[in-house]
């Protein structure tokens, strides 16, 4: 990742074109950057009085001073060090774990501890969790991950199913099988979806092994864990039939079936979470592809809830002397956190590390606030061998230190005691700053044959390896031997736990809301403003339920329901939503806030954790899932408010679909969309003779060695106007649907580029959202019970050669570039607004009012884009500023260069975020530009063409294996699933 | 004037035929004369909308626009449906003085002054809203090809820009033929005044003395503006209704519109004539001057235009069927069976086609209660009908996943109520200081004071 800067102010994150892991900025990056400009950051040390109360500021020393003396205290009367945040590894890691001589809990609720516990009781302690890429596979089954969003560790994986479903690469589309309850955006891009039972994933998946030894005729390790499978017993408890077991059991025969399973992750979370990554890396080891699956994935210390409980009877028992507080938040995420929260009062001392508050933090009494990631230095280790070094990309905004410098005070202040069997480390040895021990720690890795030394002379020429270069290219990628798998043991008991706890008709599943995730950036406005991609809802939580189940009870859109537990009870509003399955209440986890996690995050939605058994896995995992509940209307109705108009294109175009098995690639077509079965009318003779024309012309202007003028986009364009002239560029975008899997990346990016307000829910509610670019989703048409296939449209100005916005602006204040753009000149625009009503595709957006940025937001504006006040209109520009950055760096290299199809690809701010790089933007006169191409290929289409707009977006077809349509008995899971036909035949 | 022949005394349909010149002088400076209570009471009560609807538009100036109900897709709502209400009104005015008066028919001579006066009235209603509805109204200037150093020009592709000239000539026109008209009549008052109020009229009747030259060159130029204003009638609503033509929306593009909008501007506008001039004539006793021979003939206007729209209604559906264009159909479909404006449609289908066929009954074309209920009740399904036309097209328009609900806020209610304030107030104001009744043309209607009328 790369910070765009300006005037020492980070504006935006790029990818770091210099990785080679696939270019990518998940939104979470970009919600860190709103986060570093936070205006509820904490902005100096200081101290409460008592939790939750006023911070009274003190200077650094005086607050570094007190935590040693705390911490010397707490040594000297045996009691612990104990520090609870998020993961982290790489040296931050080491220093928690020196500091607190162990006494460290890195949690998170995303549910990621399970597939730590399988690794450690199938590979030995410590061992890495299982690292996956999707590039290669044929086949991926999911059991419900949300791994195209970050709610499961941010390692690339869009970028490689994007690239595993694109026939370009050679070889078939990939197939896609989800077996979840609950489709969540993830899934929602599944082919196939089996819906089963909450908590009964592990005996699927073990079921499914078993099924896969004996297709594969698998000896291996791990036969004590397949032992335990039973398929009828699995069927009949998760609702899977044993048919569509064996379909996907057969999808694993052959040399190289390329088949990747993936876990559960938070979907997973259930009392045999473990069990379940367990299954799950014995069939991905079953298939033995090391391309798509490996065992050195992440390393790092991963806590399980077990963990927080040994922390929380360490406090409650008294115990711990100082309890640090990193940005996790268990007292309002992890069930039954008013236990955690009794138990905090009882530390000596309790000090937040963060730089954000949250609920937790709030019950520090002493405040360190450490600097953002943007102001840090820090390293980390995605996956094993591969590390990513970040350097500050601005001055700290605020009087805060990083958490390295804090650490590294303490251990000056209160050296540790010796380790057992070891000396503790002299005071002198201490390096003076964080920035310094890091860059000492990675000389010692980088050179470990011969310390350099940093105060030496520079090298004049830098071996690779050196910590300069490190620096520069951002990562350091280094060998790792291929774990020995032979060792792997299957004799583990992982499973046992119930899967199902408390009583009623109903599960509760909880998910990981795609941008707010557990609700880490819940006070992020852009987390809470851009619509959710599913169900486009801002602001608010609200609970899916199944169309059927809506009837059920008597519930529409927006009605609230009461939602039992045996713990608990949530009032929610429904969003009546075809991807739960009929038996399951899918509530979003991590929202319903207090002041205490900051101003945006307060009161918006409810918190779904107390309504969850705080009950712990096989191997002390977190449980999330598996709570029974009953459901009933409640009085009134909630004030969801949510983007989306029809769920249906109502066969308008918007969504075109290829049968994944027909498309082998794309090429030159002698037709081109013909793949996508949308424009099927035999042409207009006249526009065959318009095709000639232009033909004729282009050769004439060959001849002369004039400019080519650009050939019209799309055969089918006729029109009584001439067709704009545009002799060096027309700019143009090409969107894959394909490989668009809608996380959103895209819209919050723009949001982050183009200065949009964030207008908040009520003026959301009246429609008044400023996004340029928004991702329509579309199911395909679906009747009842079925389960549809879920499409995602991204949505942007379409820079239409002939606009109807242009033609009808009575003051000119929109009009076409020489370029292909639809300009728009705001300091023009008197606001008649006609040109929204005449743009077919409804992205036109208008400043209702003149929007503010409450500081210190204002510092992340962008200066190069034009401010635009109450009154005007405003839609996306292909990001202007970019495209006249580079093309005046161009010009300066002398007039006769026009800018390089590499320099165009990933221009605009959407394409530059899109991790499965769907957006593609280019110059459409450029034959090597991927608009040029995709446009004569057979997948090519564009909206709403009928209405000659001639634009410049054209979209290419989504393929699909066909969707499985689950049959929903009446009685829940028990019916009988009509599907589970061979993909294999549909490949050919 | 032009209707030179005397109406037949014995006419049945035409009772209380004023006898004598001075009667006619009388009973017009009569209305002039000291304000009732009622009159009072309905200048307080037009103010008191003026004033919430000036309320609300410094309200929407102070905030933006986001004070209105306006979201994509839809961005045009109350404000422009009540620019093309009040432009459809003000079409009867010059159709009754202009093209009645070429085709030298005979009952406009009561209604023309004050169906004049509402065409006046009613497109300077009208034109507050081109205005009040920008972003920025304060830059409402740059509509104007004006040089600047800015070297900016206007597009004149655009149907907003024909508008502005559009409307802008035919306000022109229809204040010009209005005063011209009223000329005579001014001298009328002058003759009548003292003091102050002489001088004003004295100066607003241009030194007219009523001979025989003056006569001879005022009806050359009457004649001329009539004929110059009464294609104005049909251009300026086409030109209206391209606004929307132009537009590929579905539902507005369509080449029905010009005709139609014309056809609906007459109707509302006819309708607009009898809901005004029915109280004025009980108010202040004009039996003798309009009465039901004037009003019969409006409703068969209306009866005739009724059946244009109804028509063009019904052409409109044909011809999303016929043209087998999807989102024609869709529209059209939805506006019939949508929960959201369903009902508007049908209101409009009861106000403009259904209501207006008991005019078809002698007995209701020709009662005032009828006459005036009905009356309102075409005024409101106009109003709906620009509302269906507008705000049910721009709701479900091409992209399904944007389509929305638009209802308008408290302002636009506000600015509603202020636009029939504004028209109100003026309409007061006038009868109270000029001839709502062309007191010459009546004249005409007498029979002449000639030696022997003693045999009557």
């Amino acid at each position: 990742m790369t910070a765009v800067h300006r005037d020492g102010r980070v504006l935006n994150v790029s990818s770091n074109p210099r990785a080679p892991v696939a270019a990518a900025v998940p939104p979470s990056t970009l919600f860190e950057l709103q986060r570093h400009y936070s205006p509820d950051r904490i902005r100096n040390p200081g101290k409460r009085s008592a939790p939750g109360g006023e911070i009274a500021a003190m200077a650094w020393d005086q607050a570094q001073g007190e935590l040693s003396a705390a911490v010397q205290q707490a040594r000297s009367g045996g009691k612990k060090v104990a520090w609870i945040g998020p993961y982290l590894n790489g040296q931050i890691a080491k220093l928690i774990g020196e500091v607190t001589g162990g006494n460290a809990v890195f949690w998170e609720p995303l549910g990621r501890d399970a597939e730590a516990v399988a690794a450690a009781a199938m590979l030995g302690e410590g061992a890495p969790l299982p690292r996956y890429d999707l590039t290669t596979a044929k086949h991926v089954i999911s059991f419900g991950a949300p791994f195209l969003s970050d709610g499961w560790g941010h390692a690339g994986h869009a970028a490689q199913v994007a690239a595993a479903r694109d026939a370009n690469r050679g070889g078939a589309v990939a197939h896609f099988v989800a077996i979840t309850p609950h489709r969540d955006q993830s899934s929602a891009n599944a082919d196939e979806w089996h819906t089963c039972r909450p908590g009964t994933e592990a005996q699927v998946a073990l079921a499914l092994a078993k099924l896969v030894a004996a297709t594969r005729a698998y000896d291996g390790p791990g036969q004590e864990l397949l032992a335990s499978a039973d398929p009828d017993a699995a069927a009949q408890a998760s609702g899977v039939p044993v048919a569509t077991l064996q379909a996907l059991a057969a999808l694993f025969s052959g040399q190289e079936p390329g088949v990747v399973v993936l876990p559960g992750g938070i979907a997973g979370a259930s009392a045999n979470a473990a069990e379940l990554a367990a299954a799950v890396t014995l069939l991905n080891v079953m298939v033995g592809d090391s391309r798509l699956w490996s065992a050195d994935g992440y390393r790092g210390p991963i806590s399980t809830a077990a963990d927080v409980d040994a922390l929380v009877a360490d406090l409650e028992a008294g115990n711990v002397g100082v309890l640090m507080i990193d940005d996790v938040d268990p007292v309002h995420t992890l069930p039954g956190g008013e236990k955690f929260r009794a138990a905090v009062a009882k530390a000596g001392l309790v000090v937040a590390t963060t730089s954000h508050p949250n609920e937790t933090a709030a019950l520090a009494t002493l405040v360190l606030p450490t600097h953002s990631p943007f102001e840090d230095w820090g390293d980390e280790e995605p996956w094993a061998g591969f590390s990513i070094v970040r350097q500050p990309a601005m001055q700290p905004m605020y009087d805060t230190r990083s958490l390295g410098d804090i650490l590294l005070d303490l251990q000056r202040g209160a050296p540790a005691a010796a380790p057992e069997g070891g000396e503790a480390p002299a005071p002198a040895a201490v390096a003076a700053t964080w920035r310094d021990h890091l860059q000492q720690a990675w000389l010692a890795n980088l050179a470990p044959s011969a310390a350099p030394d940093v105060e030496g002379s520079v090298d004049p020429a830098p071996s690779p390896g050196r910590w300069e270069d490190v620096l520069m290219a951002g990562y350091f990628a280094g060998e790792v031997a291929p774990r020995d798998l032979s060792t792997m043991t299957g004799a583990v008991s992982l499973g046992g736990g119930e899967a199902a706890s408390g009583s009623g008709d109903y599960f509760l599943q909880v998910y990981a809301h795609p941008f707010k995730l557990d609700g880490r950036y819940a006070n992020e406005p852009w987390a809470q403003e851009v619509a959710d991609p599913m169900t486009g809802q801002v602001w608010d939580s609200f609970a899916l339920v199944h169309p059927a189940t809506a009837e059920k009870l008597g519930v529409s859109d927006k009605d609230l329901v009461d939602v039992t537990t045996a713990t608990g009870k949530l009032t929610v509003g429904v969003e009546v939503h075809p991807c739960v399955a009929p038996d399951v209440i899918a509530v979003a986890l991590g929202d319903g806030r207090t002041a205490a996690s900051g101003r945006y995050a307060d009161g918006t939605g409810v918190n779904v954790s107390p309504a969850l058994a705080s009950a712990r896995g096989a191997g002390g995992t977190l449980v999330l899932q598996g709570n029974r509940c009953s459901v009933s209307k409640a009085a009134g109705q909630a004030d969801l408010v949510s983007t989306f108009g029809s769920d249906s294109d109502h066969h308008r175009g918007f969504v075109a679909v290829v049968p994944a098995a027909e498309w082998h690639g794309d090429e030159e077509s002698e037709e081109p969309g013909h793949l996508t079965g949308l424009h099927e009318a035999p042409m207009d003779p006249r526009l065959v003779e318009a095709e000639e024309e232009w033909q004729k012309a282009q050769a004439g202007f060959a001849a002369s060695g004039a400019r080519k003028p650009v050939q019209p986009e799309h055969r089918e364009f006729t029109s009584m106007y001439p067709v704009p002239d545009h002799p060096v560029y027309r700019f143009a975008m090409t969107v894959d649907t394909n490989r668009c899997n809608g996380c959103g990346a895209c819209a919050v990016a723009c949001y982050a580029e183009n200065n949009l307000p964030v207008v908040g829910k009520w003026k959301v509610k009246a429609g008044r959202q400023m996004a340029w670019i928004r991702i329509d989703r579309f199911f395909a048409e679906h009747s009842g019970n079925e389960a549809p296939s879920v499409h995602f449209v991204p949505m942007m100005c379409q820079h239409c050669g002939h606009a109807p916005c242009e033609s009808v602006c009575p003051v000119l204040a929109t009009y076409h570039t020489i370029d292909g753009l639809n300009a728009m000149v705001y300091n023009r625009c008197v606001g008649t607004r006609y040109c929204a009503n005449a743009c077919p595709y409804s992205v036109r957006r208008f400043n209702y009012h003149s929007y503010v940025w409450p500081e210190p937001f204002n510092l992340q504006l962008n200066p190069d884009v034009s401010a635009r006040t109450m009154g005007v209109m405003e839609k996306c520009t292909f990001c202007i500023q970019r495209i006249r950055r580079v093309k005046s760096a161009y010009r300066d290299q002398g007039f006769t260069r026009t800018i390089p199809d590499e320099a165009l690809r990933q221009l605009p701010a959407c394409a530059d975020a899109c991790p499965s790089q769907a957006l593609t933007f280019g110059n459409l006169i450029d034959e090597k530009s991927v608009p040029h191409t995709s446009r004569k290929n057979g997948r090519t289409y564009t909206i709403l063409s009928e209405v000659n707009t001639y634009p410049a977006v054209n979209y290419l077809a989504r393929a699909s294996y066909h969707v499985h349509r689950p049959e929903h008995a009446s009685s829940g899971h028990g019916g009988e699933h009509g599907g589970g036909e061979s993909h294999d035949a549909e490949r050919g | 004037m032009a209707i030179v022949e005397p109406i037949d005394a014995n006419d049945p349909g035409k009772p209380n035929r004023p006898e004598t010149y001075g009667m006619v002088n009388r009973d017009i400076i009569r209305v002039l004369l000291r304000p009732t209570p009622l009159w009072a009471l309905g200048v307080l009560i037009a103010l008191t909308g003026m004033a919430i609807g000036g309320w609300c538009w410094a309200q929407q100036f102070m905030w933006g626009m986001g004070v209105a109900g306006y979201h994509p897709p839809v961005m045009w709502g109350v404000y422009i449906v009540t620019f093309v209400f009040w432009i459809g009104i003000g079409h009867a005015g010059t159709l009754i003085s202009a093209i009645l008066f070429l085709v030298r028919s005979r009952w406009r001579t009561g209604v023309y002054r004050a169906s004049e006066a509402m065409t006046v009235f009613a497109v300077m209603t009208a034109l507050l809203f081109p205005v009040l509805h920008l972003g920025r109204c304060w830059q409402a200037y740059w509509f104007f090809p004006y040089p600047n150093q800015r070297q900016l020009w206007l597009n004149f592709k655009s149907p907003l820009m024909w508008d502005v000239f559009a409307i802008t000539t035919y306000f022109t026109v229809s204040a010009v033929f209005f005063y011209v008209g009223l000329v005579p009549d001014i001298a009328v008052f002058r003759d009548h005044a003292r003091g102050l109020v002489r001088r004003v009229y004295g100066v607003l009747s241009l030194g007219w003395r009523g001979t025989h030259v003056q006569w001879h060159s005022y009806m050359a130029a009457y004649g001329f503006f009539a004929a110059f204003a009464a294609p104005l009638v049909l251009s300026v609503h086409s030109v209206v209704s391209w606004d929307f033509a132009m537009a590929p929306t579905a539902g507005w593009h369509s080449t029905i519109f010009p005709p139609y909008f014309v056809a609906g501007a007459i109707f509302s506008g006819c309708a607009m004539v009898i809901s005004l001039l029915m109280p004025m004539t009980y108010l202040f006793d004009w039996h003798r001057y309009v009465n039901t021979w004037h009003f019969e003939n409006l409703a068969k206007m209306c009866l005739l235009t009724s059946g244009i729209l109804t028509y063009s209604y019904s052409m409109e559906y044909f011809i999303s069927w016929y043209s087998q264009n999807p989102y024609e159909q869709a529209i059209f479909y939805w506006r019939a069976t949508g929960v959201d404006y369903g009902w508007a449609f049908y209101l409009m289908v009861f106000c403009n086609c259904i209501a207006p066929l008991s005019w078809y009954s002698k007995f209701m074309r020709t009662h005032p209660v009828p006459l005036f209920v009905v009356a309102g009740i075409i005024n409101v399904g106009m109003w709906m009908e620009r509302f269906n036309i507008i705000v049910s097209s721009l709701a479900h328009t091409f992209d399904p996943a944007v389509w929305a609900y638009y209802w308008p806020t408290f302002i636009e209610w506000g600015i509603l109520i202020g636009s029939f304030g504004w028209f109100s107030v003026w309409v007061l104001l006038f009868c109270k200081t000029f001839p709502t009744v062309a007191i010459t043309e009546i004249k005409e209607m007498v029979m002449p004071p000639v030696k022997h009328a003693v045999e009557r």
